[in-house]
């Protein structure tokens, strides 16, 4: 039966970013379904934050403070998931950042800025998908999901280094999705749309005026996807874009909620 | 059943759904997923004259646990039996929360060759059909506060087949008639998604039919095998759920990796 097949309890996923905001909620999501964590992020005190919260789920996590744009760290990371599991069920590729270069006029971006932002959003998800596959491929099962942004589809003005990066995970995904279909291994990516995580953006976007569905996402919203995706339920979708973004990439060649309504 | 933390999101205690197309596979299948979720579940056909496929369909869901479900055949591609059948549903569930619609009928055949009639036959049954229930349930949804649709499609909608030239096309006008859908009545609580199956393993495709195309096809698959009617139930569950709440206007296929391919 169908809603057997979205247990995931016992399984263990590695979330990276799984510090705050959407890494944060998938992870306390999964831990509250019964899965393992192995959090990972650069601050050690997020990451505690987000180990205690799972505690008191009564939840398993295991924190490693890890640069993931460094493959080294990455490796280590993943050997250290195991050694102290046993096994890696799930993998969620969620940091990110470099959002301060957009609007950036092009001048105006270091090559140095590049090439951090590229690896944190990108080279990230390569590393920690080459970490674990080998594991996944000798157990033949493993669920990646990754995490992109509408950015990855779209452009904006004056935003290079981020859509560029998004839109890499989407190819890696779709790379990583043909060539471990026949391991059992499937690659999915999220594609959220605007979550904003400050007040600052909150009152940039407007609340969410503009989207469609007319609220921003919240990162609860992303909890039950992330179950789903790391269950059984998903198991003949793979390389797939799951866009949630309350209809906002549904349009984009009309104003919505500006003119609701033509005609 | 062991109900887990995980399936929290994605129950539909309470809810009322409408599935056309019921005698299909898919349809049954996600009949079932709805009722193994906890709604309540009118069945409706595509065509008419379908009694023994949809005798499957009301067993499936009789053991799934709602017993003798409301049916109604019905024309699909028929203005007033659309609107019968979701006034039926209305009245035999007590209101509409959900509509699902697995409704197709494949024309391969060379362009060359095509008639009107067939042209006719191929829009009406997989597009018309679906604008017919779309329409209606939507009517009634508005006036009561909500809802949520979910058509079942095919990865056709996203690409050319030769000697599949107005199907294909019929598909892909469903699905940018789910986007707009999702956009006209986002504000008005009703999200509107599209479920695309890869290549099925029924009867009747030629995918199933020995010979060239089949066995070429199922190399071609990233999964190396047809996809199981069955194995659509868990998008078409989070879909319908509020684990998607935030989701409208999009689709999501189960294709194992199809699409990905050139």
């Amino acid at each position: 039966m169908i809603l057997d097949n979205l247990n995931i309890a016992g399984k263990v996923a590695v979330v990276t970013g799984a510090g705050r905001g959407l890494g944060r909620a998938m992870a306390l999501k999964l831990a509250s379904c019964g899965v393992d964590i192995v959090a990972a992020s650069r601050t050690r005190s997020q990451l505690e934050e987000t180990a205690g919260r799972i505690r008191e789920l009564g939840g398993r996590c295991l924190t490693v403070p890890t640069d993931v744009a460094v493959s080294e760290q990455v490796d280590a990371m993943v050997a250290k998931a195991l050694s102290e599991f046993g096994r890696i069920d799930v993998l969620i590729n969620n940091a990110g950042g470099g959002e301060d270069q957009l609007g950036k006029p092009l001048d105006q971006i270091t090559d140095a800025e590049w090439r951090r932002g590229i690896d944190i959003n990108l080279s990230s998800q390569f590393y920690c998908a080459r970490a674990v596959i080998p594991h996944m491929v000798a157990r033949k099962s493993g669920k990646i999901i990754n995490v992109a942004s509408g950015y990855g589809l779209r452009g904006e003005k004056h935003n290079y280094m981020y859509a560029c990066a998004k839109g890499g995970v989407i190819q890696l995904t779709r790379s990583l999705a043909l060539t471990y279909a026949g391991d059992n291994i499937q690659t999915n990516c999220i594609v959220p749309g605007i979550f904003p995580h400050n007040e600052r953006l909150m009152q940039f976007f407007k609340g969410g005026k503009f989207i469609p569905i007319g609220r921003v996402g919240y990162d609860e919203d992303l909890g039950p996807l992330a179950v789903f995706l790391s269950s059984d339920a998903s198991n003949h979708i793979n390389g797939q874009l799951i866009v949630i973004d309350g209809g906002g990439l549904a349009g984009g060649i009309a104003p919505t909620g500006v003119i609701p309504q033509l005609g | 059943m062991v109900r887990t933390e995980a399936m929290n999101d994605f129950l539909l205690s309470g809810r009322r759904a409408l599935v056309v197309g019921a005698e299909h596979p898919v349809g049954r299948t996600a009949a079932v997923a709805l009722v193994e979720a906890g709604a309540k579940v009118l069945l409706a056909s595509q065509d008419p004259d379908v009694t023994d496929a949809l005798e499957i369909t009301v067993k499936a869901v009789s053991d799934a646990g709602q017993p003798n479900p409301p049916v109604h055949m019905q024309s699909a591609v028929l203005r007033t039996d659309s609107k019968t059948t979701v006034e039926l549903a209305v009245k035999e569930l007590g209101g509409l929360d959900i509509l699902v619609t697995a409704l197709d009928k494949p024309l391969y055949a060379p362009a060359e060759t095509i008639d009107d009639a067939a042209l006719e036959q191929v829009w009406a049954s997989n597009f018309k059909s679906v604008w017919y229930a779309s329409q209606e349930a939507g009517q009634v949804m508005l006036q009561r506060g909500g809802g949520v649709m979910v058509h079942i499609n095919s990865v056709m909608a996203e690409r050319g087949v030769p000697n599949a030239t107005l199907y294909c096309a019929a598909k892909a006008a469903v699905l940018n008639l789910v986007r707009s859908l999702a956009l006209e009545w986002a504000r008005r609580n009703i999200r509107v998604n599209l479920l695309e199956c890869s290549w099925l393993d029924v009867p009747d495709s030629p995918a199933t039919q020995e010979g060239e195309f089949s066995s070429r096809l199922v190399r071609y698959l990233p999964y190396r095998r047809l996809l199981k009617p069955d194995e659509v139930a868990g998008a078409l569950l989070y879909l319908v759920s509020p684990a998607s709440a935030f989701v409208t206007g999009t689709s999501i296929a189960v294709d194992g990796g199809l699409l990905c391919r050139v």
